[in-house]
């Protein structure tokens, strides 16, 4: 067993094949393709709206969607050393980073809170104007998605608790990862689109 | 270079465009130059994503190839509407 298990420690994975498993791709797929829809509703309302576009974007609190870009980024970072944790039968290691991807998720909804209490202070609500409607819509879901994130990632920081992941078997815990990986990928075009783009 | 080192120094990297995006965002107004700025610095940040986080850079082509299609779409039609929003609105337009 030993033998078999120490065949297994520290292998890349294997080229050309899927990372997770194919029911989190289909999840991923229809993901990016829901978001693909809000970005057309994006693009078409932009090009009937180019004023109020360039006028909202300013109108964003800029620190808080910097401030949840690096969290986003910084997540996925987490998350792909608790996956070469595991490779490494490093079972604790790979728990602690999970637990900071979970830091990292509660602080974009901390910051999401913030954000959204600066926009009422300020005046920037979903009703009327197009762009703030397209930029609630637009980041409400992407919240939604996070949400399930969390969801998945404390089902596998217990499954990586009680031992289930190990150097030969842990696609649950990739799948995971290309899920998050996929909503961080989201966020990376919603932040400039809303808050850059002027 | 071992895989945790690279992963480390491109979530560094990851950092530093996502600073300096918003820097950029901050001091510029509307421009056709900040904007391709921007939208490159999008795709080039979604494709290290893709292919050293997630790891799709050896793993299954067609669809590493679909994830990149996916921001270089996207990032075109991005600039079209940005360059050319007058005329599309008309093509749109009932």
């Amino acid at each position: 067993m030993t033998h078999e298990l120490s065949t297994f420690v520290g292998q890349p994975p294997v080229a050309g094949r899927i990372p997770g498993n194919k029911g989190i791709w289909a999840g991923i797929l229809s993901e990016m393709t829901e978001f693909a829809l809000l970005f057309i509703v994006y693009f078409i309302a932009r090009v009937h709206n180019p004023q109020a576009f360039h006028d909202g974007s300013a109108q964003l609190n800029l620190f808080a969607g910097t401030f949840n870009t690096l969290l986003m980024i910084s997540g996925s970072y987490f998350v792909a050393n608790a996956v070469l944790a595991i490779r490494e039968n490093r079972t604790s290691i790979s728990l602690r980073w999970l637990l900071l991807v979970l830091f990292a998720a509660c602080g974009y909804f901390i910051t999401k809170y913030f954000e959204f209490r600066w926009n009422a202070q300020h005046g920037v609500t979903g009703g009327g104007d197009v762009f703030f409607g397209v930029y609630y819509y637009l980041t409400f879901t992407h919240m939604v998605h996070v949400g399930w994130g969390i969801i998945g990632l404390l089902w596998v920081m217990v499954r990586t608790h009680a031992g289930a992941y190990t150097p030969a078997e842990h696609s649950g815990l990739e799948a995971f990862a290309s899920y998050w990986h996929a909503t961080d990928l989201v966020w990376l075009i919603v932040f400039p689109l809303l808050y850059l783009l002027r | 270079m071992t895989k945790k080192l690279n992963i480390a120094l491109l979530w560094l990297v990851l950092i530093a465009l996502t600073l300096g995006g918003s820097l950029l965002g901050e001091a510029t107004v509307a421009g056709i130059l900040p904007a391709m700025v921007i939208i490159v610095t999008m795709v080039v940040k979604g494709g290290l994503v893709i292919d050293y986080f997630m790891e799709m850079k050896d793993a299954n082509r067609s669809l590493r190839n679909l994830m990149h299609a996916y921001f270089y779409v996207l990032s075109v039609m991005a600039l079209l509407v940005y360059l050319f929003g007058d005329e599309i609105a008309l093509l749109l337009t009932i």
